[in-house]
């Protein structure tokens, strides 16, 4: 028999609960709002009697809470791959073809067998992506260098501050190349077009400096899904774990990369911990050096506190933090960043 | 197209038609005809896939004696026209049209099919046709419909939306689908093409499934439209004629020889005119009795 | 013809194969994930590659997920790929079925 497939309303109390319920016995268990209001679309396979035997949602191109129950079905796993394909072909109708799957390490083989490719795999979930164009094809547009020593540098530049600038220089004069990655994840203040061309025109006069968009690779690892982890403490290691054996097992040898530098982050302790993550994850392939971040005035200079001065009016009051490009750009900007800030942008963040 | 329209269609098995595995294994079930189902079965986004999945499969894949059906979409949706084309090329032996209300209906699609014949070469009139009865208006009009072309081979009785069109909906002794069907058989018999009842859901209700295509057998229509493949030997067995009905229709087909032998125009049998009714039956009672292995090679009823 | 936007076509369901076509500008290059891809992989590659060259495309990347699909199968998903990918799914070539 063709079981079909059908939408589930989540915003149906009911038909959450009946979701939840079967997802909570199957072992997921964080519907924490963070996981689930991004969620656009859930569907389901019911068995006659109106219960749920098969599930899986969409947000943005994440496909999450896939949960399957085999009992009576036709043969292991086909209900699996019907809510997979389903899925996919949802996106593709969304004109997304290339979406990723954050999952338990028990379910990587499954999907693996429908063409998703791991990306990088830790003891509480692995990465995995499929579609086009994939981190090989992510790659190929990235200028390669032979020889010497390659640096690379993974920023958000939220604006491009002096403190990156330091940070940029210094790894431009220790080594023969540096990578810039700009993480594009549209959440910020300055958007990620408006970042990247801070960061070009930032660090222009640097000749062996190479600003690369971070693409669907170098994301603020905060955003990873981890609805099916429980435990807080679990979930921010299984976060930073993630990011950096993305950048380990895919980044590094394609790119030749010897080393990564990173700011010191004194205040912050989810930075701290994505620090210590990295360190411990790349530091048997490649030197991990962590610069004191750039104080003025013993004042350390921070991106945050540019996005303040914007807020308040005071640009004058941040003027040395900032390279003259994003000067230029901010003064030229101004009123439209301040809108975005009364419209709701939060600033605090990174 | 005579044999056409006397063959036996008792079980009509419903194939989603955007899937591989069900389309490639349709054939060995020994269903008398094969549906696949370009309609409800496929979401909005895959028709256009279903199409061309079925059309690879009617090009390729042989299923023996079954009839070939295609149920397309509607003319009041985009696929329709597309539908139609690729079908017609792909040389389907059934066109089966849903919802239809009216002879308007079928003769725009006779129309569209005969101008495909034309644009692929194929002799006008190949392709035959069948309407799904799915509304009070359509079983109204039911009769019209039946004899609306040449081509037609049969109706059939919808009953999901008929009944949501009642204001009702199926009950498990059938008295809501009591008048659609009697006015399908009758439009079926008095044009003298098949009547074919609508599908049984339920596959944990074997008694019921039982219940409902004796009652059909017993009003007369040909077959039973069916969503699992389970239920085309439990249609068949209703079906089978009885060791009485076979030695019945082997007196008639015999005495049809020897007036056959005699030069005579007038078959006789216990010294009464046999006509044409009784003849018909007679040969369909033997189809019937050959396709359930009742009788051997020469006619003979096999003793179970 | 050039391949106007990314498309995919076919279901990751038993005896099914799910065709994924975005342009490419070097040939016709593969991905093939399946069970039999040391059996069979070269003649899926070519029924889609017969399909493609039907309709006179001459660069793609092409992402494979193969199910035990028949060769009829094939053929019919990579006509469907290959329409939605040159956006004439409402005006097909007949000519090619």
């Amino acid at each position: 028999m063709d079981e079909r497939i059908q939408d589930i309303y989540l915003s149906n109390k009911s038909a959450k609960d009946q979701w939840m319920n079967f997802l909570k016995k199957r072992g997921i268990g964080n519907f924490a709002e963070n996981e689930t209001k991004f969620i656009e679309q859930t569907i389901g396979i019911f068995a006659d009697d109106g219960s749920l035997i098969a599930t899986g949602s969409l947000a943005n191109n994440v496909i999450k809470y896939v949960a399957v129950c085999d009992l009576g079905a036709q043969s292991k796993g086909a209900r699996f791959n019907k809510i997979i394909s389903e899925l996919e072909s949802r996106l593709a109708l969304l004109d997304r073809f290339h979406y990723f799957v954050f999952t338990k390490p028990e379910y990587q083989l499954s999907f693996e067998y429908v063409g998703f490719r791991t990306l990088a795999a830790t003891e509480f979930g692995v990465i995995l992506e499929k579609g086009t164009p994939n981190i090989t094809e992510y790659l190929a547009k990235i200028p390669r260098f032979d020889n010497g020593k390659v640096a690379s540098i993974v920023m958000n530049a939220n604006p491009f501050t002096n403190g990156h600038r330091y940070l940029v220089e210094k790894a431009a004069k220790e080594n023969e190349h540096v990578y810039v990655f700009v993480v594009s994840q549209d959440s910020s203040l300055f958007k990620t077009s408006e970042r990247f061309e801070l960061v070009k025109k930032g660090t222009a006069d640097l000749k062996n400096v190479t600003v690369v968009s971070g693409g669907d690779y170098m994301v603020s690892f905060v955003s990873f899904p981890s609805y099916f982890i429980k435990n807080a403490d679990e979930i921010i290691k299984y976060q930073t774990m993630l990011d950096a054996r993305i950048f380990k097992t895919q980044i590094i040898q394609p790119l030749r990369i010897t080393s990564r530098y990173l700011g010191s982050e004194p205040l912050s302790h989810t930075t701290n911990l994505y620090n210590d993550a990295l360190t411990q994850e790349l530091s048997d392939k490649i030197d991990v050096v962590i610069v004191d971040r750039l104080q003025i005035d013993k004042e350390v200079v921070s991106a945050t506190k540019v996005r303040r001065a914007i807020a308040e009016n005071k640009i004058n009051q941040c003027l040395e933090y900032i390279p003259k490009t994003t000067a230029t750009y901010i003064l030229e900007n101004l009123e439209e960043l301040q809108l975005r800030i009364k419209k709701g942008q939060k600033i605090d963040g990174n | 197209m005579k044999d056409q329209k006397e063959r036996l269609r008792r079980t009509m098995m419903f194939v989603p038609g955007n899937n591989p595995a069900m389309v490639k294994d349709a054939g060995i079930f020994g269903a008398d005809s094969i549906m696949f189902d370009l309609e409800d079965a496929v979401s909005m986004s895959e028709k256009d896939a279903a199409r061309y999945l079925i059309y690879e499969a009617l090009k390729t894949i042989d299923y023996g004696n079954s009839e070939l059906v295609v149920r397309i979409n509607g003319l009041d949706t985009p696929y329709y026209k597309s539908d139609i084309k690729a079908m017609v090329k792909a040389g389907v032996d059934v066109i089966r049209l849903p919802k239809v209300e009216s002879a308007a209906m079928m003769e725009e699609l006779e129309k569209l099919v005969a101008q495909a014949e034309e644009e692929f070469g194929i002799e006008v009139g190949t392709t035959n046709l069948m309407a799904a009865i799915e509304s009070a208006k359509g079983v109204i009009n039911a009769y019209e419909i039946a004899i609306s072309s040449k081509r037609m081979i049969g109706i059939a009785l919808s009953a999901e939306d008929y009944t949501t069109d009642m204001k009702t909906h199926r009950y498990p002794d059938g008295q809501e689908l009591l008048y659609a069907r009697n006015v399908i058989l009758h439009a079926a018999r008095a044009a003298g093409i098949a009547a074919f009842d609508t599908v049984f859901t339920n596959m944990d209700d074997e008694e019921g499934f039982y219940r409902e295509t004796e009652l059909i057998h017993q009003l007369g229509f040909d077959g039973k439209s069916l969503v699992n493949p389970r239920q085309v030997e439990m249609v068949n067995k209703v079906y089978e004629p009885t060791k009485k009905e076979i030695l019945n229709a082997q007196g008639v087909i015999a005495a049809i020889a020897e007036a056959k032998r005699k030069g005579s125009g007038v078959i006789s049998m216990n010294g009464q005119m046999v006509d044409r009714p009784v003849v018909l039956r007679a040969e369909r009672v033997m189809r019937l009795a050959t396709a359930a292995n009742l009788v051997d090679e020469e006619g003979n009823y096999i003793e179970k | 013809m050039e391949i106007k936007k990314t498309a995919i076509a076919g279901t990751l369901e038993s005896s099914d194969v799910q065709i994924m076509l975005s342009a490419g500008t070097n040939g016709f290059e593969f991905e093939l994930e399946s069970d039999v891809a040391k059996q069979f992989g070269d003649q899926i590659k070519e029924t889609i590659s017969n399909v493609l060259g039907m309709y006179d495309i001459k660069d793609a990347k092409i992402k494979v997920v193969d199910k035990g699909a028949l060769d009829l199968v094939i053929k019919a998903r990579a006509i469907a790929a290959v329409q939605r990918a040159l956006d004439i799914v409402d005006a097909p070539k007949w000519e090619v079925l």
